[in-house]
């Protein structure tokens, strides 16, 4: 397993197009100079460039990463060599996904310290409204990154069933896009009027959505790392237990399919 | 000991229009320990298709396969098989090294020992030289010989190899070949597919012969030959009388003193029997044999 995930460490910062992405990162140079042309409210523009910025290119490696790297295996048939060794299919993908997911911690890291960078300068130069929450913006880049981990596992899970990459590329972008509504959809469902309005086809199965597809909006804490706003641990560590448990979910079903995937 | 098994193995493929294609059809071998088996078929005759099945990388359609005793589904079958697919690749990313290196660990193998091991393979396949460069600038014949490589590395009992000669220089087959007779006289089992007969020839114990997904013959490479056996040309110095005849044999060819003549295993005593008679001294005698590849077209144009 270990071996399996270093070599989709060195696969991935060896990678052209992971080199690509990353030199996105040299747009945290300017966001500070920016944020300033605002003139207002500064260092919380510049706060929300930052995480916006980390959002995008993380959401870009993981849709690139979970979605490509088992396709590319077996496209490029190395899952022939791979697969007869004597490793099972469920720890090579597991061992393919912790190294992703490792990865998407690190490139958090990154990316995170260079948010901090331009914050910090920003609000020296234009002090903000609010003190900075450190925490909050730490926790928020963190939590960021594991809703991005949950769009890798679906992203690996429907390519272990697929032959072109159309599948696990446009399934992990709607995946993220239906899971980061789906709490709301769900919130609306619940109102007395939406309770007349909608039939109950339409909300058994937007129910049915809920429960399978990801629920994203807990990981989203921007709105905290933005205004300094005090965060609740408990709905942190629901978050985090959720994570957990999703993932191990998508990683089964994911797992169960490649085992029965046949290798022609 | 039994080193690998087929009972009955089937493999049908959905094709086109809801066709099905019958890639095997019930296949039963049994290769021994320590032999060296040579599977021979025309191509697309369901070589590896066989070859992946036995591997666990398809799942048959009936019937099962085993390496050492365990089904082929399970992982732990793979345990003691060094595995060549056909037409390898191997992450190109990775330098032959380290991919080396990553194999050997899959086999949980002692890093030291891991270490000398992935010394001893690049070297004995011409790779060391290389073994630093990513494999994406190797050429094919350099990308077989990682693939042989990392059979060799774990020193296993068992070694299945999908035409490992495909994509070799001269001088790449005859260390493929050489490859294959070491890890005979150290008492390995190889199994090997191929379409070309000569290499079975030089290196099998067995073959077996396979076409449109039938086994239509397995013999000791030895009987073949011996079966193949079809006649005998004589060569005879006469000292007078060149280009008579002997149990009403005609000679082929004369040439001064010497005649050449084909002689039937039915008619060689006879023949035998008038020359030592008339005091002709004997030259040369040739054997004339169907050799395997005369032996291989007349299973495969078989109607
Ligand atoms: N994935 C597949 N789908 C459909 N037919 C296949 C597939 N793989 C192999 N076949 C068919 O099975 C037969 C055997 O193929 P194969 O085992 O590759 O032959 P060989 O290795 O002896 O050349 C061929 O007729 C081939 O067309
Ligand atoms: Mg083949």
């Amino acid at each position: 397993m270990l071996s399996i995930v270093t070599i989709t460490l060195k696969g991935i910062f060896r990678d052209r197009i992971f080199q690509g992405i990353m030199v996105l990162s040299v747009l945290f140079i300017f966001i500070p100079s920016v944020a300033s042309l605002s003139m207002r409210q500064v260092t919380e523009l510049s706060t929300t460039l930052s995480l916006s910025l980390i959002s995008f290119i993380m959401l870009l490696l993981a849709i690139f990463l979970g979605a490509t790297s088992i396709w590319k295996d077996i496209e490029r048939r190395y899952t022939f060599s791979v697969l007869s060794l004597p490793v099972s299919r469920s720890t090579y993908l597991v061992g393919r996904f912790l190294g992703i997911a490792i990865f998407m911690l690190i490139a958090a890291l990154f990316l995170g310290s260079a948010a901090i960078v331009s914050i910090k300068i920003a609000s020296l130069t234009y002090p903000p409204a609010r003190p900075l929450l450190w925490s909050a913006i730490i926790t928020s880049i963190v939590f960021d990154a594991l809703k991005y981990i949950i769009v890798v596992a679906v992203a690996m899970t429907l390519a272990t069933v697929s032959t072109s990459f159309f599948l696990p590329v446009f399934g992990a972008i709607s995946t993220f896009l239906a899971g980061t509504v789906t709490q709301q959809v769900y919130d609306y469902l619940q109102t007395p009027s939406a309770q007349a309005a909608v039939s109950v086809v339409v909300r058994k199965s937007a129910l049915v959505l809920y429960y399978l597809l990801p629920n994203l909006s807990g990981f989203d804490l921007k709105v905290h790392a933005i205004y300094a706003i005090p965060l609740n641990t408990q709905g942190l560590l629901l978050s985090a237990v959720y994570f957990l448990i999703y993932i191990g979910i998508v990683l089964s079903v994911g797992a169960l399919l490649f085992a029965r995937r046949e290798m022609k | 000991m039994i080193a690998i098994e087929t009972a009955g193995l089937c493999k049908q493929f959905k094709g086109k229009k809801m066709t099905r294609v019958d890639a095997l059809k019930s296949l039963d071998l049994q290769i021994e320990a320590g032999e060296v088996f040579g599977f021979l078929g025309p191509n697309g005759a369901g070589k590896s298709t066989t070859i992946k099945l036995i591997m666990g990388l398809l799942k048959p359609s009936s019937g099962t396969a085993s390496i050492m005793g365990v089904d082929s589904t399970l992982t732990d079958s793979r345990r003691q098989v060094g595995f060549l697919p056909e037409n390898p690749a191997f992450y190109d990313y990775l330098s032959a090294e380290e991919y080396i290196t990553f194999v050997g660990s899959q086999f949980r193998m002692d890093s030291s020992l891991l270490k000398r091991r992935t010394e001893d393979v690049l070297k004995r396949l011409d790779l060391w030289e290389a073994r630093k460069r990513p494999m994406r600038g190797y050429s094919k014949g350099m990308v077989q010989r990682v693939g042989l490589a990392q059979t060799l590395v774990h020193d296993p009992d068992v070694y299945i190899l999908d035409e490992p000669m495909s994509g070799l220089d001269p001088i790449g087959r005859a260390l493929v070949k050489d490859i294959i007779l070491d890890l005979k006289r150290r008492g390995k089992c190889v199994f090997f597919s191929t379409h070309i007969t000569d290499d079975v020839e030089k290196v099998c114990d067995r073959v077996g012969v396979i076409v449109k997904g039938s086994l239509v013959a397995v013999d000791l490479v030895e009987n073949i030959m011996r079966s193949g056996v079809e006649g005998y040309l004589v060569h005879l110095r006469l000292q007078d009388g060149a280009g008579r005849n002997f149990a009403g044999i005609e000679p082929l060819r004369v040439a001064g003193s010497t005649s050449e003549f084909y002689v039937s295993c039915s008619a060689f005593n006879a023949f035998m029997g008038e020359v030592n008679a008339s005091g002709a001294e004997v030259a040369l005698v040739e054997t004339r044999r169907r050799d395997l590849e005369d032996f291989f077209l007349s299973l495969v144009n078989r109607p």
